[in-house]
């Protein structure tokens, strides 16, 4: 009871209020333009969290992102541009009921399913990380071996298309995460002796790149064809919501749940929540021929979905130290440089700050529906800020903030080096965020293998012997197999097209 | 740039086989068989596997017809968003390479200055805000978050 109070204290303190309040303002805005993301506006806001106390670095990370994840379904309805990945998937179907001259009702539906199913997905993390964590309080090395290599495989199973190249991804990060002094024998490793190399490779540099520098990257190319954007006038967004609701409320409950649980799911956040939800609610609907036509009832459930899940990523990352997603797998490196190791210690060394986080989530879904009105009305404003300003300013943050994060070249160097990579990934189909939570995740997996390879003497069979362990390891060789299987039978079918 | 999967293959052997080759000088504990180069190893052994999978995969590309060695968009031959593709990595580089001398002042409004113009932008709004977001980027990192930014050439005003 007494962290709670504490935590209470702790976020409602003037200072840290205003702190929530501009990265809203500052989400809201990235979420908007369409070409920035939640991930990017995460990573840039890091170096500007780096000197501040946890609370408030922590609430501007989750208001920044709940603002994006949202503010990307504005640009989605308007202009068929979602501001975000997380829009995605029912961009069209905004965008036709904009044309049907719905747009009020959808930004309406919008703003408010967002928020409700944000605080959705914050109950689930308040009901469900502390009775997790006093379970993982008993796990040993053998348990987070498994579970991060779990975690690890969900991100290339669920997260890609193309297992192959997912696993390429994880692996030079897992890689790039050996370099430095090794964190069983303390022995330098790839180091060339270079003094910056043995602390390291910063990985909020390289996350300053691979997403924000290769974004900036594919955005310099289409500068070029910028047409001119006409924004539509908006009338009361919130008349007619009430009626979606009591009407489509178990598409809501339905699209938080998933959307907590994909969340969740290490490697899958807010964009694959919006896509499974809006399937399945395709697939449950009485009425699935007027999908695609305009209609509200897959925009509810994908909208409460995508925001829930940017909730749900934070159980793994709160309990397990293992991201539910690349924005989770920035806050695992934040809680680390303010000294606070993620999992299940946490609950017990500063409740207070567990709940500072859970408040904060709420108090950002409560803020989302006046910020997001307000955004919604000077969406005209935000839109007419020409991207040959922006990209060039976005550029100078990067910069300073990869500099920032060493207080040296380095960072810059680094940012530069993974900001060409990511983008050459990504244009040969290998997704980034494998290679990132390999590159949060690679010490702790390395770690808690060699522990205990060093405990069983190499035996391998110790792997399996306790119970969650061995449950973990053999889901974990099941989706393995599964992942064979299926790259076997496209193998097969391609040599019998052949 | 879209490479052939037989040729992203190769490089990550290429990479994967210079890693183990690497692991050979790292020092070994005597009575510990586990040591700093095991997990590398494993790593690089995975990467082998994915390379030579690749490989297979590029080449049936190949025999299938189509897929190129290496294709490049088509606006790389065009200079305009060609050059704006590779001023971003050159502004980053020019930064690296002058800012201790130059400082972060003079630089970072020089670099912006010639990115705004070169995407188009009217002077008349360029240098106010190119003026403007240096002096605000240099207050809030330097001022109020003490990132020792280069002074450089105005290392006696600062």
């Amino acid at each position: 009871m007494d962290a709670i109070l504490t935590a209470f204290g702790l976020v409602f303190d003037p200072a840290v209020m205003l702190v929530i309040l501009g990265s809203a303002l500052f989400g809201m805005f990235v979420g908007a333009m369409p070409g920035l993301t939640a991930t990017m506006a995460t990573a840039l806001l890091v170096p500007v969290t780096f000197f501040m106390d946890p609370v408030p670095a922590l609430g501007a990370i989750v208001t920044a992102t709940a603002m994006a994840i949202f503010a990307g379904d504005i640009p989605a309805a308007m202009l068929r541009m979602p501001g975000t990945p997380a829009s995605a998937a029912y961009a069209d179907e905004s965008y036709l009921m904009a044309k049907k001259g719905q747009l009020d009702l959808n930004l309406g539906v919008n703003v408010v399913f967002s928020a409700l199913g944000g605080i959705l997905g914050v109950f689930f993390l308040v009901a469900c990380a502390p009775s997790l964590a006093e379970m993982a309080l008993n796990f040993s090395s053998f348990e987070y071996f498994w579970l991060a290599c779990l975690g690890l495989t969900c991100a290339v199973f669920i997260g890609t298309g193309d297992p192959l190249k997912g696993f390429v991804s994880l692996l030079l990060g897992l890689s790039v995460a050996c370099v430095g002094i090794d964190p069983a024998a303390g022995a330098p490793r790839f180091t060339f002796g270079n003094v910056d190399l043995m602390s390291g490779i910063n990985f909020i540099a390289v996350m300053i790149g691979a997403f924000a520098v290769s974004e900036l990257l594919r955005g310099a190319v289409t500068l070029h064809r910028q047409g001119h954007v006409v924004v539509p006038q908006v009338g009361n967004v919130f008349r007619g919501v009430g009626g979606v609701m009591r009407r489509y409320w178990k598409n809501f409950i339905r699209g938080s749940l998933a959307g907590t649980l994909i969340g969740a799911l290490p490697g899958a956040g807010a964009d694959i929540a919006a896509w499974v939800s809006y399937a399945m609610a395709k697939r449950f609907s009485r009425t699935p021929e007027k999908f695609g036509t305009g209609h509200v009832e897959g925009v509810v459930e994908a909208g409460s979905a995508n925001n829930s899940a940017v909730a749900g990523a934070w159980i793994p990352a709160l309990v397990f130290g293992i991201p539910g997603d690349s924005i989770t797998a920035i806050v695992i490196g934040v809680l680390y440089m303010k000294g606070m190791n993620p999992g299940p210690t946490v609950f017990t060394e500063n409740p207070q700050l567990i709940y500072a986080v859970f408040i904060t989530f709420v108090l950002a879904n409560l803020i989302m529906v006046p910020l997001g009105w307000a955004a919604i009305k000077s969406m005209k404003q935000v839109l007419r800020i020409p991207r040959t300003i922006l990209l060039p300013l976005i550029l100078l943050f990067c910069i300073v903030g990869a500099f920032a994060m060493t207080n040296s070249q380095y960072g810059i160097v680094l940012m530069l080096a993974f900001g060409l990579l990511g983008w050459f990934m990504e244009e040969n189909g290998i997704p980034v965020a494998p290679m990132i939570l390999g590159l949060v995740l690679g010490e702790m997996l390395e770690q808690n293998f060699m522990t205990s390879m060093i405990k069983s003497d190499g035996a391998w069979l110790a792997f399996f012997e306790r119970p969650i362990a061995g449950g973990l390891g053999a889901m974990t060789l099941l989706i393995w197999l599964l992942m064979l299987g299926r790259g076997a039978r496209t193998a097969l079918r391609r040599a019998a097209l052949a | 740039m879209r490479v052939n999967d037989a040729v992203l293959g190769l490089v990550l052997l290429l990479l994967a086989s210079t890693m183990i080759w690497l692991t050979t000088d790292f020092p070994a504990f005597p009575g510990q068989d586990y040591g700093p180069a095991l997990f590398p190893r494993l790593l690089g052994g995975g990467l082998i596997l994915c390379g030579l999978l690749l490989v297979a995969r590029g080449l049936a590309a190949r025999r299938r017809g189509g897929a190129a060695w290496v294709e490049l968009a088509p606006w790389w031959f065009q200079p305009g968003p060609a050059l704006s593709f590779l001023g971003m990595p050159l502004t980053v580089l020019i930064y690296l390479l002058l800012a201790d001398r130059l400082g972060f002042i003079p630089l970072a409004f020089a670099l912006l200055l010639a990115l705004f113009l070169w995407f188009g932008e009217r002077l008349a709004r360029a240098l106010p805000v190119a003026l403007l977001a240096t002096l605000l980027v240099h207050w809030f990192f330097s001022g109020m978050m003490r990132v020792p930014l280069p002074r450089g050439l105005l290392n006696e005003f600062l």
